[in-house]
């Protein structure tokens, strides 16, 4: 039976009058209470509703239909066609390129980023001492810089005859013309989005590192295990939520990325940098509505489908 | 019987069903408007005109003239950057709140027509140029006005010509060939000319090398794409030996103010530009660089066939005041108006009375423009040309960077274009 607050100032009696008449009263306030609630919360709920809401449904609605951007004046008037704008778009050899260049991104830009960053945490953590907020600082600046400003440097240096091959050719290596090449283009973007978001990753990190208690790992010490297994088999299981955290947040990042080719390469050499949102961006610079809806649904199911992935793979197994 | 939640659930569904369901296109096409009659006497009332960059800085001075012209009418110019437009325009009209007159994009016609009031009768266009005309023919309607034209043919520095041995521009496609040859050995340029290699954009930027040599987007009725053809087949064979023979580069730096600055110090001497190329040129070079630009027309293969494009003048269906806003319009195409708008910012007179004056018909590069605007094509007026178009870019980066065969290349560009098929 749930309990009932009894309100103040209620006359404690024990016939069952009064029982009935406290409770009547408590629901009246209880429901004044939940309408003083949503009242406060109806200014969010409203715009949430707005702004994210209908747009999600209308999406999602326009996902299903044939309508394209001269229909804007007349959104009704358009063909349902059911599972069609799907079924196009599993077919269409420009989505499926750009389905594997965003795969590529992914698995391979996902664990070079986890390891760089786990790495700068935990020598961080224990092995520099001098100047740890300097490098810490260093290390996350990367990440507040516009992408946009980032790409565009980028782009300088990854010139034919710019920064980078300067360099390499100091050491005898004749670099390639990174950006124009289809073969070198992914690999330069994995590279600048690793540098990009190595901060963010190392930070989370950071903090899992300081929760493990050190009396574990000096337990494990004294009982003759090296560095390494202590790291393998004590912090690494330790960090689990920790890394699951990294991964999920990189991972609706990276399946999304769409600043790099838009700045750098515009959809790359022969589309070898060709992202699904730039395929979907370029689709609804087409008025291709229905196709594009269709598109950002499916990458929104690749998004949640690696984060149940995810979860089972990295759930702490307490 | 059934859990609450999953009823809701059901309940909503059904809903969404029967709503998808009311859904669907009148198979009805809409017979176009009347369009409406211009009525004498003077303007009055406001008018507000949307324009775009440089047409909306330079329209004030005009729209005052007007005003002095028109003592009850006023006008408001509201400027938009090019690249936020299209989607401007786009929600306004959703959203209806639309102005009376709009600057549009040749190539954006058909995506709005729509939205716009046919063309009075008492509105004369027949001595405009027959494709600027064109472009406001869409959807079995007349809509808008041309209001300035555009078109590209070739800058190229005389000196370096010179050099090379050449005194006037080629009009053949084997001396153009020959002279930016002649420009890389003899006058020390790294390329002869500066060609589109498949970056976004570069397809529509070739067409007046296609259309020269007879190859054509579409059949007569427009309703085929007909990019297999075999005149596009040798169109692209020959655009790809300026490649294969190192007269252009596969990647030229397409960075803003990159091509310009490889004209001015003779790296890349000859490039594509159109009327307000030579305001950048001397942006990039100063003044002195003037006197070392010349311009010519397309090389003649079948003819010598450019791209035309432009900006059209046109009435929103919504407007309040559409009388005054035709009243302005007309105005605007008077050939002295015209002759003043081009002096002051550049843009070609789309009035073909216009170029008889002699302050266009005697400057030695606005005399090229004006006899290159007697040949012109433009693309076709669909709303699927810029999908197709894009698809176009993909197949020309095929055969400028890897060296594809151009016959495979166009089979499949043909069988690209005929899935996305006309928007019809």
């Amino acid at each position: 039976m749930s309990r009932t607050l009894v309100p103040a100032g209620a006359v404690v009696g024990a016939g069952r009058g009064d029982l009935v008449e406290r409770t009547h009263a408590s629901r009246t306030r209880r429901r004044r209470q939940a309408l003083v609630g949503w009242l406060f919360a109806a200014p969010f709920v409203l715009s949430f509703c707005l702004f994210m809401l209908f747009p999600l449904g209308a999406s999602l609605a326009m996902s299903f239909t044939d309508i394209t951007g001269r229909d804007i004046q007349t959104p009704f008037a358009v063909n349902f066609v059911g599972l069609q704008q799907y079924s196009h778009l599993l077919g269409n050899p420009q989505f499926r390129k750009s389905v594997g260049v965003t795969a590529y991104f992914v698995v391979v830009g996902i664990p070079l980023t986890m390891v760089v960053a786990l790495a700068l945490a935990v020598a961080l953590n224990s092995g520099i001492n001098r100047f740890r907020t300097a490098f810490r600082v260093g290390f996350y600046t990367p990440v507040v810089t516009s992408i946009v400003a980032v790409s565009v440097v980028w782009r300088f240096i990854l010139q034919d005859n710019g920064l980078l091959n300067g360099i390499l050719g100091w050491v005898g290596i004749d670099g390639p013309n990174w950006l124009n090449s289809t073969t070198w283009a992914m690999p330069a973007m994995i590279l600048m989005a690793v540098w990009r978001n190595m901060g963010t990753l190392m930070v989370i990190f950071l903090a899992g590192l300081q929760t493990i208690p050190e009396e574990v790992k000096e337990a494990a010490v004294i009982d003759g295990a090296s560095r390494w297994k202590v790291f393998r088999l004590i912090t690494l299981p330790l960090l689990r939520p920790t890394l699951l955290l990294g991964a999920v947040l990189l991972s609706v990042g990276y399946l999304q990325f769409f600043e790099e080719p838009y700045v750098m390469t515009k959809g790359g050499p022969l589309d070898s940098t060709l992202s699904i949102t730039y395929f979907t961006y370029q689709q609804f610079g087409f008025g291709n509505y229905g196709t594009a809806s269709a598109a950002s649904y499916l990458l929104f199911l690749a998004i949640a489908l690696l984060s149940l992935l995810q979860f089972r793979a990295l759930r702490s197994k307490d | 019987m059934f859990p609450t939640r999953s009823k809701s659930l059901a309940a909503v569904l059904l809903v969404a069903a029967v709503a998808l369901t009311g859904c669907g296109r009148s198979n009805v096409s809409d017979t176009p408007e009347a369009a409406a009659t211009i009525g004498s006497g003077p303007a009055k009332g406001t008018l507000t005109i949307w324009a775009q960059a440089e047409e909306a800085a330079a329209l004030p001075t005009f729209t005052k003239e007007f005003e002095k012209l028109n003592p009850d009418v006023h006008i408001k110019v509201t400027p938009i950057p090019w690249d936020a437009a299209y989607s401007k325009y786009q929600t306004a009209i959703a959203g209806g709140t639309t102005p009376d007159i709009a600057h549009m994009g040749t190539t954006w016609m058909s995506d709005f027509a729509t939205a716009f009031a046919p063309t009075p009768k008492s509105i004369d266009t027949s001595e405009f140029f027959p494709s600027a005309v064109k472009s406001t023919q869409v959807h079995g309607g007349t809509f808008g006005v041309p209001w300035y034209v555009d078109t590209r043919v070739i800058y190229y520095r005389k000196d370096l010509a010179a050099k090379a041995g050449y005194t006037t521009f080629p009009t053949s496609w084997t001396d153009f060939k020959a002279m930016a040859k002649a420009m890389q050995t003899k006058a020390g340029a790294t390329w002869g000319v500066n060609l589109p290699p498949g970056s976004p954009s570069s397809f529509g930027s070739i067409l007046p090398f296609m259309w020269s040599d007879g190859a054509d987007l579409m059949n007569a009725d427009q309703t085929k794409w007909t990019l297999d053809a075999p005149e596009w087949v040798d169109a692209m064979k020959k655009y790809q030996s300026f490649f294969t023979e190192k007269i252009a580069s596969r990647t030229p730096d397409t960075s803003p103010g990159a091509p310009d600055a490889a004209f001015v110090n003779g790296s890349i001497p000859m490039i594509l530009g159109g009327p307000s190329y030579l305001g950048t040129l001397v942006t990039a070079g100063g003044p002195s660089i003037k006197d070392k630009v010349g311009v010519g027309r397309i090389p003649m293969d079948k003819s010598s066939t450019s791209f035309v494009g432009g900006g059209d003048l046109v009435v929103f269906k919504k407007s309040h005041n559409q009388d005054a806003a035709w009243k302005f319009i007309q105005w605007m195409l008077k050939p002295d108006t015209q002759i003043k708008w081009q002096q002051t910012l550049g843009d070609l007179p789309a009035s073909q009375a216009a170029w008889k004056d002699p302050v266009l018909a005697n400057d030695p590069v606005l005399s090229v423009f004006g006899q290159q605007l007697t040949d012109t094509k433009a693309p076709p007026a669909i709303p699927t040309w810029n999908q197709v178009s894009s698809a176009g870019d993909q197949a020309l980066e095929q055969i400028v960077k890897s060296g594809a065969d151009p016959a495979e290349v166009l089979k499949k560009l043909q069988a690209t274009a005929d899935s996305i098929g006309t928007g019809s």
